[in-house]
C-alpha cells in the first residue's frame, strides 16, 4: 500500500519539466522577427503603426506643433502642453521627452529592414520595394527629428541630431551607440541621400497610405525648401504636382469631412474605428486643443476655409477632425502643400517676388478668394505665403516650423531666439555623455 | 537533475521504511496538577498520527508498542513524555507551565512555539479581526503588527490595500508581501482589466475574514528566507480554522450597520464665491492695474451675491451617502477523533459611502482532516467565494466622481426642475466635466469575481522523526468586468458614441504542488533538532479577453449584443513559472541556544537565461537567557531572549512575464497586423536581493505579565528591479534592468501586559515601528519619475519634488515663489526637493477591558511625519484663476474653506494668497498643497456583552454575544483634505502620496450578535 503513495509522489517530482520556459503568446522574440518576405512587410507596416502613435502623427506632433505657433490653445489638464502654449519649454517636459524615443523607434525598424532584407532568401520579397519605403520612412523621422530638436533653419549649425544609421545588434541595450549630435547640414545630406535611394527604389508605387515614390518626392521638395535648395525643391514640387495625377478638390468639404483619401491626398496615415487617432479626442472629446482667437481674426472676408471651425462648448474648434470615431486620417502630403513649395522656392530661386503669385491665387481661388495683385516686394511675397499656408495648412502641423524657418518666430510669436528649437531632453543627456544640450537651454 | 535526485533520495528512505504493527493495548488517567481528572487531553504515540484524548473522567486507552513513546499534551500544561515498555497501565499528573501559555506560531512549511523562534514574526488573532466592518482581511491588520506599515488608499468597498513590511525595497516591481493561505502561495494582484483610474480591486477580499483563526506576519530574513525569491516585502501566512475533536459547534454571527465618510469637506458659499470672484477683479485693478468695474464676475454672470434665495449646492453632500453594511456568517465544526471538520457559509454585503459603489461577498469553506490509518493523514482545504464590487471612476481621470466634485459649482443644482441631470457646461464652473452625480449613478462598472482555493494534502508518518507532507493546491479565479457609459453622459454625448459598453474577462488558472520532509528528534536530553527539506512547483497560466462596442439604443440596454457597433474585441495570454527546492534546519542546544539555517533556490521563468536561478540562504541564532541557572529562578524575569538573524531574499513580482526578452509585438496598420519592437533585450536581468540583519529581543516580565518584543533591522536591497533609462535613440526610452540599491533601517517596539487581572481585566498593547529608507545607488541618478517626485541617491522613495513658494508677500498677496535655477522664469525647471511620503514613525495602541460579562476595546492607529501632496487644492484652491486664459471670467470651480484666510489687505499675514484672475499664484506642482499627512485615529471600539451561564442553559445555547462596533470615528489631523490615508498611485512607492480626488474611506457603527448551539 504505502508502495504505491511513494511511487505517486516520485512521480509529481518528475511533473513540471517545462515550468521555466513558456514561450510569449502575443509576441515574436526579436532575433526571429525578420525571416522571410511576411515578417518583412509586417515589420514595414509596422513602421505606420508606429507613426500612428498619439505622440507623434496620431496627433500630438502636429497639434503641439500648433500651440507653440498661433494657431491653438491649450486649455485642458496636460501640465505637457500648457508649457508648450505658454513657449517656455522645460528641458523636462513630457512630450520632448516620449517623441525623442518615438520618433527614433521608426528609424530603428527602418534601419532593420535597410540592413537586413538583402539577407533574407525568400522568392516572395520585393527587396528593392521594401528597401525603398524603409529609407523614405527613415528621411521621414530624421526630418522630423530635426524640425523640433535641431537648428533646422541654420545650414552651418553643429546642433543637428544624432544620426543612427544601423541596427541595434541583437536588440540588446548594452549595444546601444553613444551617439554625438551630427551637423544640421550632415543631417540634411543623410536625408536627402536616403530619400534619393528611397526615389530610385520605389518608382511607381502610389499607394497614398504608405510612403509612396510621390510622397518621396513631395518630402524631397519639403526638405530642399527648408535647407534652402530652391532650385531643387522647385523641380520635384513641379514633379509631383504636373506628373503624379494627384488633383485639387473642388471643394473643401471632400477634402477634410471625410475618412478616406482625396483626389489630392499624396500621403495620408490611415485611422479607422478599430485604429484609431486621437485628434478627435483631444480637439472634440475632451475640449483641450482649442483655436487661438488670431488665427479667426487672420482670415480675409469670404476666405471659405474660415467656415472649418465651430463653436462647442464656449470654445473654439476646428471641424478638421470631425469624425466622432477618430478615423479621419493625417494629411501628412496633401497637393496645395506642393503648390505652396512650388510658389515659395519658385520666388527665392528666381528672386522674383512675383514667381510665385500664380501658384498662391491656385489655393486662393480654390478658397473662393480673389487673386492676388502683382507682388513687389520680398517681405510683401513672405507675407502673403504665410497668410495663405496659415490658411489652408493650419491645425496640420506646419505653422511653428514656418515661422521659425522664414525668420519670422521671433516677431510673431514674440519667442527667444534659443525658443525657436526645442530643448533636448533631460533625461537623453543623462544617459549619453556625447549629447550635448541645445544653446540657451540648461543641460539639468 | 535536482529533481531526479531528490526523488532517488526519497526512495532510499522510503524503502529503509518497515511496516509498523501495533501490539498492546495501554490505558490510564490524566489529572491535573490538583488531582482532578483531565478531559479532553491530546495522547499520542510519539512520530505517529495514532492518538486518542482523554474522556470526561480523564482516561484513555491505546495501542502501542513496547518501544513507543506516548505524548500527553494540553493547553497551559508541560508535555509529557512516558516510554511504554512493558507497562499496561499508564496514569499521567500534568504540571503547570507559564511558558506553554505562550501560543505557537506557523512559520512557513511548519510551526513552532514562540519561545523557540529565533526570526521576527508578528502574530494577530483571528478573533481579532474577525468581525471588523471591512471587505477584507488586510485592512483589519491596521495598526495591530510592528514593522507593517498599511494604509487605504480609497473607500472603495473592496478596493486594494497597500502594505510595506519593514520600509518601500522596490521601485516598479512590487513592494507588496507574499500571501501564503493555508501554506499556499496566493494569487494576490489586481487581476481587473476594468478602468476605473487607479481604484484598485483586491483579490484578498476574496477570503471570508471570519474563517482566519491567525495572521503571522514573517520579517526577517530568517524567516522569510524560505520563500526565496518572493520573501524580500515579508510575508503574510494566513491560517483559517480547522474542526477540533468533540461535539458539533455551531456558530452564527450577524452584524448590522451604517457608514459615512471620515471627514466632510467645507467649501464656500455660493454668496461667498461670488464675493471671491468680485474680489478678484478688485485686487487685480490694485496689484496690476487692470479695470474691471465692480461686481464685475457676479454681474457678468447675472448673480447678485446678496440674493437669499441663490442656489447653493453642496456638491459632497450630493455624491456621498449614509450606507448599510451587513455581514452573516455560519460555521460547523467538530469531529470524531479521526475526522475532523470545519465549514462555513459567509455573506457580507458594503454600500459604498459614495453613490455607485458597494461590494458583496458570498463565500462558503470546508476544512477536512482525517486520519486514515496510523500513518498517514489526508485532508482537504477548500474554499469559494462569489464578490461582486460596483466601483465608478475615481482618483485622476475625467469622469472621476470625486475629482468631478472638487470644485462643484455651488450655483450648479444637481438636477434642473424637470428633473433632468444639471450640465456643467451651462454654468460657471471650468474643472467639472461631467455632473458627478450622474457619473455615480448612472454609469455601470461592475467586477464579478469567482474563486475556487482548493488544497489536498497528505501526510505520512514514516519513523517516529520523520514524515513527509504532500499537497497539491489550485488556485483559480474567473473574472467578470462589465462597464456602461451612459447615453446622457458628457463622455458618451462629446464622443457620438451613444453609450459605450465594456466586456472583459480575466482567467486564471495557477497550480502548485509542495512536497516536504519534516525530520525532529532529540538526541539525549539537550540536543533537539527538527529540520525540513522540500521541493515546489507552480505554474500559472492568465487569459483576459475584452470588447468594446458603442451606439447603444437606449439606457435601458446595456448588454453588448443590443450595441450596433463592436470597436474593438482581443484575446491575450500570458504565463509564468516557479520552481523551487528549500530545506531549514533548527538546533536547539538544551532549550537554552537555538540555531535556525534555511534556505530556497527559486528558478523563475521571468529572468533571462543567465540568472534564472537564484539562491537565497539565511541563519539566525537566539539566546534563551531567561533559560540560564542564573535567571531560572527570577521572579521578574519570566523570558529573557536575544535574537540574530541574516539573510538573503529576492523579490520577483510586478514585472513581466518576459521581461528580459527583446520581443517584437503585434501593432495594426490597415486593418492587417504589422510588426512593432516592442521591448529591448536584458539577458541579465535578475531578482531583486534583499540582504537583511535583525537583532531583536524578547522579554517577559512578572510571569509573563508584561512581554516586550523589540527588533532593529538594516535591510539592504540590491539590484533593484526598474525602468533604467536608456539613450532613446534606441527607440525605447528605458529597460527593465537591475538599477540600484535602497537601505530600509528600522526599529520596532511591541509592549504588552495585563494591567489589571482579577474580575476587572485591563490588557494593554502597544506598536511602534521607526523606518528609515534610502535610495543608495542608481544607474542613472536624479531621476525625475513624475510631475511631482524624483528618485535620487541620498533620499527617500517617493521623495517630493515640487516648485517652492517662500510664502506670500504681506504687502500685495502674491505668492513669493523660489526660482530656483534663477532664469526668472518660474516653471517646472525649478522644482526642488521638499519632502517626502515616509513617515518618522507609526503604530498602534489597542486596550481591552472587561468585567464579568462586560468587554471594551478600542485601537488606536498613528502615522507620524509623512507629507501628502495635496493636489486637489490645486483645483479647489484656484482663488479665481481660469485656464482659459488672464482675465477671463471662468475660474476651475468653487473654493474650499481656507480661501476664508486669503490675502486681502496690504499687512495681513497669510499662507493663503489673493484672489485673482490670472495664474501668477497658482502652480499645479508646487508646494503650496504639500501637507503634513500625521493622524492618529480611533480605529475600531467595540463594546460587547457574553451572556451569563445560566441564561445560557436556559436558552440552551453555549455562547451568546451582544455588541455595538465603531470603526474610524475618531481622527485627529491637521490634513485639510478627506483623510490622510488615502494616496493615488499607493502601489507605486515612487510616485505614491498624492490626494487628486480619491475617495476617502468611511466610519461604521455596527451593532451584532454572536450566536454558539
Amino acid at each position: 500500500m504505502k508502495n504505491i503513495y511513494i511511487t505517486l509522489f516520485a512521480f509529481l517530482f518528475m511533473l513540471s519539466c517545462d515550468i521555466l520556459e513558456p514561450e510569449p503568446l502575443q509576441s515574436l522574440d526579436s532575433s526571429t522577427a525578420l525571416a522571410d518576405a511576411g515578417s518583412a512587410k509586417g515589420i514595414l507596416a509596422g513602421a505606420y503603426t508606429l507613426l500612428q502613435d498619439a505622440d507623434y502623427y496620431g496627433s500630438e506632433y502636429p497639434l503641439n506643433s500648433e500651440l507653440l505657433a498661433d494657431n491653438a490653445i491649450f486649455q485642458g489638464f496636460y501640465q505637457s502642453q500648457s508649457e508648450l502654449d505658454q513657449k517656455l519649454v522645460p528641458i523636462t517636459n513630457l512630450w520632448i521627452t516620449t517623441i525623442w524615443p518615438d520618433i527614433y523607434i521608426v528609424v530603428n525598424s527602418a534601419n532593420l529592414l535597410i540592413a537586413g532584407v538583402d539577407d533574407i532568401d525568400d522568392p516572395a520579397l520585393d527587396k528593392d520595394a521594401i528597401k525603398g519605403e524603409a529609407y523614405a520612412l527613415r528621411a521621414l523621422a530624421n526630418f522630423d527629428l530635426l524640425r523640433v530638436f535641431g537648428e533646422h533653419f541654420d545650414n552651418s549649425s553643429q546642433f543637428g541630431i544624432p544620426l543612427l544609421l544601423e541596427p541595434i545588434p541583437d536588440n540588446d541595450f548594452n549595444q546601444i551607440p553613444d551617439l554625438a549630435r551630427s551637423s544640421v547640414e550632415d543631417v540634411y545630406d543623410q536625408i536627402i541621400s536616403d530619400l534619393d535611394q528611397a526615389i530610385a527604389l520605389t518608382e511607381g508605387s502610389s499607394d497614398t497610405s504608405t510612403m509612396n515614390y510621390w510622397a518621396a518626392l513631395s518630402l524631397r521638395a519639403r526638405v530642399n525648401l527648408y535647407r534652402g535648395e530652391y532650385g531643387q525643391a522647385f523641380i520635384d514640387a513641379k514633379k509631383v504636382i504636373t506628373e503624379g495625377g494627384f488633383s485639387l478638390e473642388e471643394n473643401l468639404d471632400d477634402v477634410f469631412y471625410t475618412t478616406d483619401a482625396s483626389a489630392e491626398s499624396i500621403f495620408e496615415l490611415e485611422f479607422n474605428e478599430q485604429d484609431q487617432s486621437a485628434f478627435n479626442t483631444y480637439l472634440y472629446r475632451r475640449d483641450e486643443y482649442n483655436v487661438d482667437p488670431t488665427l479667426l481674426s487672420s482670415f480675409e472676408t469670404g476666405d471659405l476655409r474660415k467656415n472649418y471651425f465651430t463653436r462647442l462648448r464656449g470654445r473654439n474648434r476646428t471641424t478638421k477632425y470631425s469624425d466622432n470615431t477618430n478615423s479621419n486620417n493625417f494629411k501628412i502630403f496633401r497637393l496645395a502643400e506642393l503648390y505652396l513649395i512650388r510658389s515659395e522656392a519658385a520666388v527665392f530661386a528666381t528672386n522674383d517676388p512675383d514667381a510665385g503669385t500664380e501658384d498662391l491665387n491656385t489655393i486662393r481661388n480654390r478658397a473662393g478668394l480673389d487673386d492676388l495683385a502683382p507682388i513687389l516686394t520680398t517681405s510683401q511675397y513672405v507675407d502673403a505665403l504665410l497668410y495663405e499656408r496659415r490658411a489652408e495648412l493650419n491645425f496640420e502641423g506646419h505653422r511653428f516650423f514656418d515661422l521659425v524657418r522664414l525668420g519670422k518666430a521671433e516677431s510673431v510669436l514674440g519667442l527667444e531666439a534659443f525658443r525657436k528649437v526645442l530643448p533636448i531632453p533631460r533625461t537623453e543627456l543623462q544617459v549619453s555623455d556625447a549629447l550635448v544640450q541645445n544653446p540657451g537651454y540648461p543641460s539639468n | 537533475m535536482e529533481k531526479k535526485s531528490i526523488s532517488f533520495l526519497l526512495f532510499f528512505i522510503m524503502a529503509s521504511v518497515v511496516a509498523m504493527t501495533y501490539g498492546q493495548s495501554i490505558s490510564g488517567t490524566v489529572t491535573d496538577p490538583s488531582g482532578l481528572p483531565l478531559i479532553g487531553v491530546n495522547v499520542l504515540v510519539k512520530g505517529t498520527f495514532n492518538g486518542t484524548q482523554t474522556d470526561f473522567d480523564g482516561k484513555y486507552s491505546i495501542e502501542a508498542r513496547t518501544s513507543d513513546v506516548l505524548v500527553f499534551s494540553f493547553i497551559g500544561q508541560k508535555t509529557v513524555e512516558r516510554n511504554v515498555e512493558n507497562n499496561t497501565t499508564i496514569n499521567v499528573q500534568m504540571e503547570e507551565d507559564a511558558a506553554q501559555l505562550e501560543e505557537i506560531v506557523v512559520i512557513g512549511y511548519g510551526s513552532q512555539k514562540k519561545s523557540d523562534l529565533t526570526g521576527s514574526v508578528a502574530s494577530v488573532n483571528g478573533e481579532d479581526i474577525a468581525r471588523l466592518p471591512v471587505s477584507s482581511l488586510d485592512k483589519a491588520l491596521q495598526g495591530r503588527a510592528a514593522g507593517a506599515y498599511i494604509s487605504s488608499p480609497s473607500g472603495t468597498p473592496g478596493a486594494g490595500m497597500s502594505i510595506q513590511i519593514r520600509g518601500s525595497t522596490s521601485l516598479s516591481a512590487s513592494s507588496e508581501p507574499l500571501y501564503v493561505i493555508d501554506g499556499v502561495p496566493m494569487i494576490s494582484e489586481d487581476l481587473s482589466g476594468l478602468f476605473s483610474g487607479g481604484q484598485k480591486t483586491n483579490s484578498i477580499a476574496d477570503i471570508n475574514p471570519n474563517d482566519i483563526k491567525a495572521i503571522e506576519i514573517l520579517k526577517d530574513a530568517s524567516a522569510t528566507a524560505i520563500y526565496g525569491s518572493r520573501g524580500a516585502n515579508g510575508v503574510i501566512i494566513i491560517t483559517t480554522k480547522r474542526g477540533q475533536t468533540g461535539a458539533p459547534k455551531i456558530n452564527f454571527n450577524s452584524y448590522y450597520g451604517f457608514q459615512t465618510i471620515t471627514n466632510q469637506i467645507d467649501m464656500l458659499s455660493s454668496k461667498e464665491q461670488l464675493e471671491l470672484m468680485d474680489e478678484a477683479a478688485r485686487q487685480d485693478n490694485r496689484d496690476l492695474g487692470t479695470n474691471y468695474p465692480d461686481n464685475y464676475v457676479s454681474d457678468l454672470w447675472g448673480y447678485d451675491p446678496n440674493d437669499p434665495d441663490l442656489q447653493n449646492t453642496d456638491w459632497y453632500d450630493a455624491i456621498f451617502r449614509t450606507a448599510a453594511i451587513q455581514n452573516q456568517d455560519f460555521s460547523i465544526s467538530g469531529g470524531t477523533d479521526k475526522i475532523k471538520y470545519y465549514t462555513s457559509l459567509a455573506y457580507f454585503e458594503q454600500e459604498g459611502t459614495q453613490l455607485g459603489t458597494g461590494f458583496e461577498r458570498l463565500s462558503a469553506r470546508a476544512n477536512l482532516d482525517s486520519e486514515i490509518n496510523t500513518w498517514l493523514k489526508i485532508g482537504t482545504t477548500i474554499s469559494v467565494s462569489r464578490t461582486n464590487q460596483q466601483r465608478t471612476i475615481n482618483d485622476n481621470s475625467l469622469y472621476g466622481v470625486v475629482i468631478n466634485t472638487l470644485a462643484g459649482d455651488p450655483l450648479m443644482p444637481v438636477r434642473e426642475e424637470d428633473g433632468s441631470y444639471a450640465d456643467p457646461f451651462n454654468y460657471f464652473g471650468w474643472w467639472m466635466l461631467d455632473n458627478p452625480v450622474l457619473v455615480a449613478e448612472e454609469y455601470k462598472r461592475t467586477t464579478k469575481t469567482v474563486r475556487g482555493l482548493g488544497t489536498i494534502f497528505a501526510e505520512i508518518s514514516l519513523t517516529d522523526a520523520l514524515s513527509f507532507r504532500h499537497s497539491t493546491s489550485i488556485d483559480y479565479t474567473s473574472l467578470v468586468d462589465e462597464s456602461y457609459t451612459p447615453i446622457i453622459s458628457r463622455e458618451s454625448v462629446n464622443s457620438g458614441a451613444n453609450g459605450l459598453g465594456t466586456y472583459g474577462s480575466t482567467e486564471d488558472f495557477t497550480w502548485i504542488t509542495e512536497n516536504y520532509f519534516s525530520y525532529n528528534k532529540n538526541f539525549g536530553d539537550k540536543h533537539n533538532l527538527d529540520a525540513i527539506v522540500g521541493i515546489s512547483y507552480q505554474a500559472s497560466n492568465r487569459n483576459f479577453a475584452s470588447i468594446s462596442a458603442q451606439q447603444f439604443p437606449s439606457d435601458q440596454f446595456v448588454k453588448l449584443a443590443t450595441a450596433a457597433e463592436i470597436t474593438a474585441a482581443s484575446t491575450a495570454g500570458t504565463e509564468w513559472g516557479l520552481a523551487s527546492y528549500y530545506f531549514r534546519a533548527n538546533y536547539g542546544y538544551d532549550n537554552k541556544y537555538l540555531l535556525t539555517f534555511s534556505g530556497r533556490a527559486d528558478g523563475s521563468s521571468r529572468f533571462g537565461q543567465n540568472n534564472r536561478f537564484g539562491i537565497f540562504p539565511s541563519g539566525s541564532v537566539a539566546w534563551r537567557i531567561s533559560q540560564e541557572d542564573f535567571l531560572k529562578e527570577s521572579e521578574t524575569i519570566s523570558d529573557l531572549k536575544l535574537r540574530v538573524s541574516y539573510g538573503v531574499t529576492g523579490n520577483q513580482d510586478g514585472i513581466g512575464n518576459f521581461a528580459s526578452r527583446g520581443l517584437y509585438g503585434i501593432g495594426n496598420y490597415r486593418s492587417g497586423a504589422t510588426l512593432v519592437p516592442s521591448q529591448l533585450s536584458n539577458r541579465n536581468l535578475s531578482w531583486e536581493r534583499t540582504t537583511q540583519y535583525n537583532f531583536g529581543m524578547d522579554l517577559g516580565l512578572f510571569n509573563n505579565r508584561l512581554t516586550l518584543t523589540t527588533d532593529y533591522f538594516i535591510k539592504d536591497t540590491d539590484d533593484l528591479l526598474s525602468s533604467r533609462l536608456i539613450p532613446g535613440i534606441s527607440g525605447f526610452p528605458s529597460v527593465l534592468d537591475n538599477i540600484g540599491a535602497v537601505t530600509n533601517k528600522g526599529f520596532e517596539l511591541s509592549i504588552s501586559g495585563d494591567v489589571l487581572r482579577g474580575d476587572f481585566n485591563w490588557n494593554s498593547s502597544f506598536n511602534i515601528s521607526f523606518i528609515r529608507n534610502e535610495v543608495k545607488n542608481l544607474v542613472v541618478d536624479d531621476q525625475i519619475i513624475s510631475d511631482s517626485h524624483i528618485l535620487k541617491e541620498g533620499y527617500p522613495i517617493g521623495t517630493f519634488f515640487l516648485i517652492d513658494q517662500k510664502g506670500v508677500d504681506p504687502q500685495t498677496g502674491n505668492i513669493i515663489w523660489d526660482d530656483f535655477n534663477g532664469d526668472g522664469i518660474i516653471n517646472a525647471d525649478d522644482r526642488q526637493i521638499v519632502g517626502s511620503v515616509q513617515p518618522d514613525f507609526f503604530g498602534g495602541f489597542n486596550n481591552a477591558f472587561s468585567y464579568k460579562g462586560l468587554d471594551l476595546s478600542f485601537l488606536f492607529q498613528f502615522s507620524v511625519g509623512n507629507e501628502i501632496f495635496n493636489h486637489s487644492r490645486a483645483i479647489y484652491e484656484g482663488l479665481g484663476w481660469s485656464r482659459i486664459g488672464t482675465g477671463f471670467p471662468l475660474p476651475d470651480g468653487n473654493n474650499h474653506v481656507l480661501a476664508r484666510d486669503r490675502w486681502q489687505e496690504p499687512g495681513d499675514i497669510t499662507d493663503i494668497p489673493r484672489a485673482s484672475l490670472e495664474d501668477g499664484n497658482w502652480k499645479e506642482y508646487s508646494s503650496r498643497w504639500l501637507e503634513d499627512g500625521s493622524f492618529v485615529r480611533l480605529k475600531t471600539v467595540n463594546l460587547g456583552y457574553n451572556f451569563p451561564d445560566q441564561i445560557l442553559s436556559k436558552l440552551n445555547l453555549s455562547n451568546l454575544r451582544v455588541y455595538v462596533q465603531g470603526q474610524n470615528l475618531l481622527t485627529f489631523t491637521k490634513y485639510t483634505g478627506f483623510d490622510p490615508e488615502v494616496s493615488q498611485n499607493a502601489r507605486d512607492p515612487r510616485i505614491a502620496g498624492s490626494d487628486f480626488g480619491t475617495l476617502p474611506q468611511s466610519k461604521s457603527y455596527t451593532l451584532g450578535i454572536n450566536i454558539g448551539l
